[in-house]
C-alpha cells in the first residue's frame, strides 16, 4: 500500500509540473496567434492592414500579465474549460478535442494493443526457437520494416494500395457523403477507411515489440531457474510462458505503458498522410497556428495520459515483479 | 501465477476479433472517393478544389468570420467586384457608383435582386451591413469604418459619407459582402455566429453538407441566372495533388511542379492551366539601419542580382522576374509610366553594382567586398521557414551576392515568428509581398506610406521597411483626394518612378496564382488571352468566373 501511495504522490507532483510547463512553453514560442493567422493568409498574397486589424480583434489575443493568465489557466484546467480555438474560430476547444479523440483512440489505440500483443507473442516464439526460421524471419523482417520511417511507409502504402490499385480510400475517416452515426454501414465504412493508416502503424511498430521481447527472453532463457525447470521435465510451453516470458516481459510492458499513454497524442505523421481527423492532425494544426487554447488542452491531455499510464504500469510492475515493491 | 497466461489468452482473443472485423470491413460495400467523383450528375456538375478541410470541414458560412468556408463568397456578394490583377471594376449588387466630391460616395443599388429565401434585396440591407460592421469591428475585414463616417438610404441609392477626403475608399467600401437584414438583425452575436444555413444573393446556395464534402446548388432565382451554367459545385475536403490529378477536377487552385507532366498529362485534351503573375515578392530593406538606409547601397544590391535567374529557381519558370515599379506586369500595363526604362525591369550589371557599393563605402579586396576597416560585408536575409519557393529564391540571391564577395546569412524563423519580425521591423533584409491589390493608392501606400510607419519594435501593418519620404507622402495625399481620373494616373506614374528610383524594396519576382482548369464539361476559363479574373478560388472574383462559364460542346 505504501508503494502505491508513494507512486500516487509522485504522480500529483509530476502532474503539476507538466501543467505548468504546458502553460509556459507555448508562450515562449516566437510570434502571436495573430501573426500566425496573418502568415497563413500571406501565403496566398498580400494581407491588407484592415484584415490584420480585424483578425486581431476577432481572436482577442490573451491580455494581462502572465501571472493572471496562469491563475485563469489553472482554474480552466480544473474545470476542463479551455475556451475558444483561434484556428477554428469560433469553435470550443472541448468540442474539437471531443470530435477528434474517438478516431484516434479507436484507430491508433486498437492498433497499438494489437501490435504489442502480436509482437510479444512472436517474440516469445522467436526466442524459444532461436536459430530456426521461426526466429530469423520475424527478427529480420521486423527490423527491416521498423527501419523505414513512418511517413515513408505511409506514403508508399497510400500510393500503391490507394491510388495505383484503388483498393482502399486515400484519405479521411469515412466516405465523402457519409455523416458519422452508429449504423453498421457507417462502422464498416469507418473500418474500411482506417485499414491503411492502421496497417502502416502496425507494420512499423511490430518489429520493435518482437525484437524487444525476443532479446529479453533469450537472456532469461539462460537463467538457472529456467534450466532447473527444464531439468524438472516441465512441458516446453510451461517453461517458455510461465518461467521465461513472465520475467522477460517487464521491459516490453514499460514500453507498452508509454505507447498507450502516447495513443491520445495520435499518430501525427500517419494522420497527416491519410488526412485522418484525429488528435495528431489537430495537434499539428494547433502548433502551426499558434493556437494556445487548443495546444494547452491537447498537451495537457497527452501528458496526463502518459503519466497515468506510467502510474498504472508501475503498479502492474509491482505485481509482476515483487522486487520493485521494496 | 496463471494470471498472466490468462490475460495473454484474453488479449490474443481480442486481437483475433479485431483482425476478423478488419477483414470483414475490407469487403464491405462502401463508396470511395473515386466513387464520389463519378457520382456527379453528368455535365452540369463541377468538381472543385476551392476549399480545404483541416482535415474535415466546419460548417461555418459566416462571410465575416476568419474560420469561414472559402465558398461563403459564392453565396454572399459585394457591391462591386474588382479584378485585382488589372484593377478593373465590375458593378455587381450596385449598378454603379458616383463620387460627387472626395468625401461622398453614392452607390446605385441594383433592383430586382432577391435573397435565396425569396425576400427582396434592398438598399436597407446595404446600410444594415455597414452598421453591423461598425458595431462589430471584428467583422470589418475590409476596414470600411476606418474610412466611413456614416451611410444612409436615399431612394434606391446608398449614400456613404467619408470621414475625410478619401477617393480610393470607394474601392474598399464597395467590396464589402452584403448580408440580409431580415435574418441577421436577430443574430445575438454575429462574431461567433457560424451561419449554418446561409441565405445570400449569390449564384449558389448550400446543398448537402458533411464534414468530408459539401455541395453548392445553383440559385435558380439568381438575378443573372441565365449566365450561370454550372448546376452544382462539389467540394471535397481532401484535395491532395494526387487527388487533383487522378480524380478529374474541373477547377483547382494548386501549385503543381512540372504541371505539364502531371495535371495536363492526366487528360491532355482538356486539362489546362494558367499561372498569371500576382503581387511582387521583394527583399525589403530596413530603412532605419545602416547600410540599408543608404540609397547607393540599395542600388548596388538591385544591380547585383539577376532576377530572372532567381525567378526561374523560385517559381520553376512559371512566373517571371518582377518590375521595380511595384506594378504587376503585364496586367497593369495600362498605368505603367512609359518614361521608365525597360518597363522598370532592372537588369543585372555587376560593374554598376560595384560602383554603387563603392559609393556606399564598400570595395572589393581579394575577392571580398569590404568596408573602410577591411571587414567583409555580411547581409542577413530573413525568410519564413517552410516556404520553399521563397527559400529557393533567397538561395539564388546568396549565390549571386557571394560572387561579388558579400557574405549572406539566411535566417528562417517559423511563419508566425517571421510575421512578427516583419511587422515589428526586426530585420536587415526580409522577404515579403508588396502591392497586389491592383489599386494604386492601396498598393503604393502599403509600400511607401507614412500612415503605416511605426518605430522599430511597434507593430506596423504596412510599409514594413519603415520607408519615409515627404515626396511620396505628398503624392499619396493628393492621390487620396483627387477625383480627376487623369491626375490619378499621373500620380500613380510618379509613384512608380519614385519606387523605381528610391528602392523602398528590391523587387525579385512575381508571386504566382495557380489555376488548374478542365474544359471537359465547361469552357470560358480565364486565360492569358482573356484575363478577366484571377484563377483564385476565394474572395469575390470567382463570381466573375462562375458567371462566364459555358457548357462544353
Amino acid at each position: 500500500m505504501r508503494y502505491v501511495l508513494r507512486r500516487l504522490g509522485l504522480l500529483v507532483l509530476t502532474l503539476w509540473a507538466a501543467v505548468t510547463l504546458n502553460f509556459v512553453i507555448p508562450r515562449l514560442m516566437p510570434g502571436s496567434p495573430t501573426d500566425a493567422a496573418i502568415a497563413k493568409l500571406a501565403q496566398n498574397g498580400p494581407v491588407t492592414p484592415a484584415v490584420q486589424a480585424a483578425i486581431e480583434a476577432q481572436l482577442g489575443v490573451p491580455g494581462g500579465s502572465w501571472w493572471n493568465q496562469y491563475v485563469d489557466y489553472l482554474g480552466n484546467v480544473l474545470t476542463l474549460d479551455f475556451g475558444v480555438s483561434y484556428t477554428f474560430f469560433p469553435q470550443q476547444v472541448s468540442g474539437l478535442v471531443a470530435g477528434a479523440l474517438p478516431w484516434t483512440l479507436i484507430m491508433v489505440g486498437l492498433v497499438t494493443v494489437l501490435a504489442f500483443v502480436l509482437g510479444t507473442l512472436i517474440g516469445v516464439g522467436a526466442a524459444w526457437r532461436r536459430g530456426t526460421w521461426v526466429d530469423s524471419l520475424p527478427t529480420v523482417g521486423g527490423s527491416f520494416l521498423s527501419a523505414f520511417p513512418y511517413f515513408w511507409t505511409a506514403l508508399l502504402i497510400v500510393f500503391f494500395l490507394g491510388y495505383v490499385a484503388g483498393w482502399f480510400p486515400t484519405s479521411g475517416a469515412y466516405s465523402a457523403t457519409a455523416t458519422p452515426n452508429l449504423s453498421w454501414q457507417f462502422l464498416g465504412d469507418a473500418l474500411y477507411h482506417a485499414a491503411l493508416p492502421a496497417a502502416t502503424i502496425l507494420l512499423t511498430s511490430l518489429g520493435g515489440w518482437i525484437l524487444g521481447m525476443r532479446n529479453a527472453m533469450i537472456n532469461t532463457l539462460g537463467e538457472d531457474y529456467v534450466t532447473f525447470a527444464e531439468a524438472n521435465g516441465l512441458r516446453g510451453r510451461t517453461v517458455a510462458v510461465r518461467y521465461a516470458a513472465r520475467n522477460a516481459i517487464l521491459p516490453n510492458l514499460t514500453g507498452f505503458g508509454m505507447a498507450l499513454g502516447g495513443v491520445v497524442g495520435g499518430s501525427l505523421l500517419v494522420e497527416q498522410v491519410f488526412a485522418y481527423p484525429g488528435v495528431g492532425y489537430l495537434l499539428y494544426n494547433a502548433v502551426t497556428n499558434q493556437d494556445f487554447p487548443l495546444m494547452q488542452a491537447l498537451f495537457l491531455m497527452i501528458t496526463v495520459s502518459v503519466l497515468v499510464a506510467n502510474f498504472l504500469v508501475d503498479i502492474l510492475y509491482g505485481i509482476l515483479d515483487p522486487r520493485t515493491r521494496r | 501465477m496463471t494470471r498472466t497466461a490468462r490475460t495473454a489468452r484474453r488479449l490474443a482473443a481480442a486481437a483475433v476479433t479485431v483482425g476478423v472485423l478488419a477483414t470483414a470491413a475490407c469487403s464491405a460495400p462502401v463508396q470511395t472517393n473515386q466513387g464520389a467523383a463519378s457520382d456527379r450528375g453528368g455535365n452540369s456538375s463541377m468538381l472543385i478544389a476551392a476549399d480545404n478541410g483541416s482535415p474535415t470541414f466546419d460548417r461555418n458560412f459566416n462571410p465575416f468570420s476568419s474560420g469561414k468556408r472559402n465558398t461563403a463568397t459564392y453565396i454572399y456578394e459585394p457591391l462591386v467586384i474588382i479584378n485585382e490583377m488589372s484593377g478593373e471594376e465590375t458593378p455587381w449588387l450596385a449598378t454603379g457608383y458616383e463620387q460627387p466630391d472626395a468625401r461622398t460616395i453614392v452607390f446605385h443599388i441594383r433592383e430586382g435582386v432577391t435573397w435565396s429565401d425569396g425576400e427582396a434585396f434592398t438598399p436597407e440591407d446595404v446600410v444594415f451591413t455597414f452598421d453591423l460592421l461598425k458595431k462589430h469591428p471584428q467583422l470589418d475585414l475590409k476596414g470600411v469604418w476606418s474610412h466611413m463616417e456614416s451611410a444612409e438610404v436615399d431612394g434606391q441609392d446608398v449614400v456613404v459619407h467619408l470621414s475625410a477626403e478619401d477617393v480610393p475608399a470607394a474601392q474598399i467600401i464597395s467590396q464589402s459582402l452584403i448580408v440580409p437584414e431580415h435574418l441577421w438583425k436577430d443574430v445575438p452575436d454575429p462574431v461567433t455566429f457560424t451561419n449554418e444555413n446561409p441565405v445570400g444573393t449569390g449564384p449558389y446556395t448550400l446543398g448537402e453538407f458533411t464534414p468530408n464534402q459539401y455541395t453548392l446548388e445553383k440559385n435558380q432565382d439568381y438575378w443573372q441566372a441565365d449566365k450561370v451554367a454550372v448546376e452544382e459545385l462539389v467540394q471535397p475536403a481532401a484535395n491532395s495533388e494526387l487527388d487533383i490529378v487522378n480524380n478529374g477536377y474541373d477547377w483547382a487552385y494548386a501549385f503543381m511542379s512540372d504541371v505539364e507532366e502531371t495535371w495536363v498529362k492526366a487528360d491532355p485534351d482538356h486539362n489546362t492551366y494558367w499561372f498569371p503573375a500576382g503581387a511582387t515578392i521583394a527583399l525589403i530593406p530596413n530603412m532605419t539601419k545602416a547600410p540599408y538606409d543608404d540609397l547607393d547601397f540599395r542600388r548596388g544590391l538591385a544591380a547585383a542580382l539577376d532576377k530572372q535567374a532567381i525567378a526561374d529557381k523560385a517559381m520553376q519558370g512559371y512566373v517571371g522576374r518582377a518590375s521595380q515599379t511595384g506594378l504587376m506586369l503585364p496586367s497593369q500595363e495600362a498605368i505603367l509610366d512609359p518614361d521608365i526604362p525597360n518597363e522598370g525591369y532592372v537588369d543585372q550589371d555587376t560593374d554598376a553594382a560595384l560602383e554603387h557599393f563603392a559609393k556606399a563605402g564598400y570595395t572589393q579586396q581579394g575577392g571580398k567586398l569590404v568596408d573602410a576597416n577591411g571587414k567583409q560585408l555580411t547581409i542577413r536575409i530573413t525568410t519564413p521557414n517552410g516556404w520553399s519557393d521563397w527559400l529557393q529564391g533567397v538561395e539564388q540571391v546568396r549565390g549571386q551576392l557571394g560572387e561579388l564577395g558579400i557574405e549572406v546569412e539566411v535566417v528562417q524563423p517559423q511563419p508566425a515568428a517571421y510575421q512578427q519580425e516583419l511587422r515589428s521591423g526586426q530585420f536587415d533584409l526580409i522577404m515579403g509581398t508588396v502591392g497586389g491589390t491592383g489599386q494604386p493608392f492601396q498598393d503604393f501606400n502599403g509600400i511607401l506610406g507614412a500612415e503605416f510607419n511605426r518605430p522599430i519594435g511597434e507593430t506596423a501593418s504596412g510599409n514594413f521597411g519603415r520607408f519615409s519620404s515627404p515626396d511620396a507622402d505628398a503624392l499619396l495625399a493628393e492621390l487620396k483626394t483627387t477625383t480627376d481620373e487623369q491626375r490619378q494616373v499621373e500620380i500613380a506614374q510618379e509613384l512608380q518612378q519614385l519606387t523605381y528610383d528610391q528602392l523602398p524594396m528590391i523587387s525579385l519576382f512575381y508571386g504566382g496564382s495557380w489555376g488548374l482548369f478542365s474544359t471537359k464539361s465547361f469552357t470560358g476559363w480565364p486565360s492569358e488571352d482573356d484575363p478577366y479574373a484571377s484563377p483564385k478560388t476565394w474572395d469575390s472574383t470567382p463570381l466573375l468566373i462562375l458567371t462566364s462559364l459555358e457548357p462544353a460542346e
